[in-house]
């Protein structure tokens, strides 16, 4: 009974909202609901095939990006097209979901206490075309247009500058005293187009609905996030692992239908709520991937290795499962040949090296080596990123110098009874260098022979007291 | 015209003699006296070597050079890994010989064992070298470790102190080496089938080999 009363009503308000005598900004519509109904439910969706309810920050509160997703995750859950109108504006095409929100009237007001909930103070405005009911809640009234027929009427009261267009163009209109949008619209098409092109005049078709215009739609960001209650405590690593897995499975399935892919998985393992002191309340694990992916059985394998490397404190309540954000999923065909076989190409193998590596040993354990034009010796090299490069370099040009060693020591070694016991055998060779950046070093090296027969490169300070360093060896 | 019974059964590739060449692939060492040494006039390019030398950086590794070097320019560009190395890989040094550094991949690591087998399971790598440092090395680690090496046919070295050559070990060759001016005295403990006295190599003189 009440539900039906709530449908007749909500079909009662939309038929008043829609009432074109009442549609206009000067009328009582900024109040809220006039009270004729003079329209029916289905003539109103023929006259417009679309109706756009624009949500429009004030002039005065700048919209930061942030609100704008967040108003727009809000507007999502109202309508499938929704798009952003940048830096302050957000646009929902409200007519498909009418019938499921019970009407207009019913639809503006929950989607309203939504965004007052949130926080956000917004003008709104119903127009047939995007363009339009931005201009018109850009004035800061609530105008609600919901018939083509009345669109024009009603934008043409309106003031230019709620079109944003250019400065330039309004004040070169303004001199010739069109300042409302209805006499822009009563210019000559031809003269409008030579004097301000066609940019402008698509522009005002666009906002009478002349013209169409597709809007970009928003998409909002997912992620996967699950939360699991075991019945009991879990303890040992290998029931963790094995409550996991549903998790994980559910996550493929979730990447496999969305064709996506994640770089990034974190896990939040709660720990019993009275525990010890000196207990945090949750451990967490992040994954970072190498190179995006989509399986449970990698997944599993890598957060059982970082598992494997952590003692757990408490035992375990609850956990959580979040994924990253969603990257597409780039398809690779499965070789023929073993990995590296027949000149077959690494693309998988030696990420997920790296990632099995990583994942027990830490980031910072596994890495390349990189060349640096640099004539100091502790500066010549430098850690990077191990990725395969995959097409064979040509060596680059380098400066022909002295033999160096294929040890270096990250710290030179000190030698305290300098290079008595050593034969020198090539030197001195002087690098100088680096003064300009703090790090500058002024030494002789030479390469030595130990009594053992091993040859090492050493060094004797410039700069007084002279003293002698080991630095590499070559081994 | 068959062969009489006993050779044919012999040329069963699990029956190995002592002076007989031996049946793994392998690869030049870029030493001719070591070549001449080596049953299969090379490194064997699926297995364990074993490198016994008194310190590090006394030398041993300019005998990888030369199979580095190759490895560095072979098609599809795969790792060298070097596990647990005492000091840096110089790469200037890996340059200048021709080894591209890009391709040479360093694992930090308390765990050399389980990292060895992690690299040699994966294909990704054309040759593993690790220092096992004070890492005790049980032969059954290391019989898994051989193993691991045939399966992908991964060449893995393992650099170990000279004091180990007095423990059994299921590697498929085992170098002690010495340090000489100028090159070393290399000795095969253990080989299917390689020379038995000591020898010397000679380091190519000048650029390009440091």
């Amino acid at each position: 009974m009440a539900r039906r009363e709530r449908v007749a009503s909500g079909r009662r308000a939309f038929t008043q909202l829609a009432r074109p005598r009442e549609a206009s900004p000067s009328g009582a519509l900024s109040a809220g609901v006039a009270s004729q109904a003079t329209l029916q439910f289905e003539s109103a969706f023929d006259l417009a095939p679309e109706l756009w309810l624009a949500l429009q920050w004030p002039a005065a509160s700048a919209a930061d990006p942030e609100s704008l997703a967040a108003l727009a995750r809000i507007a999502a859950g109202f309508s499938s097209r929704v798009s952003l109108e940048p830096p302050d504006g957000i646009l929902l095409e409200v007519r498909g979901s009418l019938r499921l929100f019970g009407g207009l009237e019913a639809l503006c007001a929950t989607l309203l206490a939504r965004v007052q909930a949130a926080g956000h103070t917004v003008h709104w405005s119903l127009a047939p075309t995007p363009r339009a009911a931005l201009a018109l809640a850009r004035t800061g009234r609530t105008s609600i247009v919901t018939t083509h027929e009345r669109l024009v009427g009603t934008l043409a009261g309106l003031p230019l500058s709620t079109l944003r267009w250019d400065a330039r163009i309004l004040a070169r209109l303004e001199s010739s005293g069109v300042r409302e949008i209805g006499a822009a619209l009563r210019l000559p098409r031809a003269g409008f187009t030579r004097r301000f092109g066609h940019a402008m005049l698509a522009d005002l078709d666009r906002l009478v609905g002349r013209q169409s215009e597709p809007r970009r739609a928003y998409v909002p960001r997912e992620r996967f996030r699950v939360r699991h209650e075991p019945t009991y405590e879990l303890t040992y690593h290998d029931t963790l692992l094995r409550h996991l897995a549903p998790l994980l499975d559910a996550l493929e399935e979730f990447l496999r239908v969305r064709q996506s892919a994640i770089e990034v998985l974190v896990l939040r393992l709660a720990h019993r709520e009275r525990a010890e002191r000196g207990i945090p309340p949750c451990t967490q694990l992040v994954l970072r991937l190498s190179s995006a992916d989509f399986l449970a059985v990698r997944f599993a394998l890598l957060l059982a290795e970082q598992l494997a490397r952590i003692e757990l404190p408490a035992p375990v309540v609850r956990f959580d499962l979040y994924s990253g954000v969603l990257r597409p999923q780039v398809g690779a065909s499965e070789g023929l040949w073993r990995p590296g076989e027949h000149g077959g190409a690494l693309t998988r193998e030696s990420p997920a090296l790296v990632e099995r590596l990583r994942a027990r040993l830490g980031a910072s354990a596994v890495y390349g080596l990189h060349v640096v034009d640099e004539h100091r010796p502790e500066g010549a090299w430098r850690v990077t990123e191990p990725v395969l490069p995959t097409a064979q370099r040509a060596p680059c040009a380098r400066l022909a110098q002295a033999r160096r060693p294929l040890w270096l020591l990250r710290e030179p070694e000190c030698l305290l009874r300098g290079p008595q016991d050593l034969q020198l055998l090539e030197g001195p060779e002087r690098i100088e260098s680096g003064w300009w950046d703090g790090h500058d070093v002024a030494r002789d090296y030479y390469i030595a022979r130990d009594a053992e027969g091993a040859e090492l490169w050493i060094y004797r300070e410039r700069l007084a007291p002279h003293a002698w360093y080991l630095h590499g060896l070559f081994g | 015209m068959r062969k009489p019974g006993l050779e044919l059964l012999l040329e069963h590739p699990a029956i190995w003699r002592g002076r007989s060449v031996a049946r793994t692939a392998t690869h030049s060492t870029g030493f001719s006296p070591l070549d001449d040494a080596l049953p299969g006039q090379g490194w064997p390019l699926a297995g364990l070597t074993e490198i016994l030398a008194p310190r590090h950086g006394a030398g041993e590794l300019r005998l990888l050079i030369p199979l580095l070097r190759a490895f560095a320019h072979a098609t599809p560009a795969r790792w060298v890994a070097w596990v647990a190395p005492p000091f840096e890989p110089y790469a200037p040094a890996l340059a200048e010989a021709d080894v591209s550094p890009e391709r040479q991949l360093v694992v930090r690591t308390t765990q050399p064992l389980w990292v060895l087998e992690q690299l040699l399971d994966s294909g990704a790598c054309a040759a593993a070298l690790a220092w096992l440092g004070r890492t005790p090395a049980a032969a059954n680690d290391l019989r898994r470790l051989q193993w691991a090496t045939q399966r992908q046919s991964t060449p893995a070295f393992l650099f170990r102190p000279a004091c180990a050559a007095a423990q059994a070990s299921p590697a498929e060759l085992r170098i002690a080496f010495e340090p000489r001016v100028g090159g070393a005295r290399l000795r095969l403990l253990k080989s299917r089938g390689g020379a038995r006295m000591p020898f010397d190599v000679q380091w190519e003189s000048g650029h390009g080999t440091s």
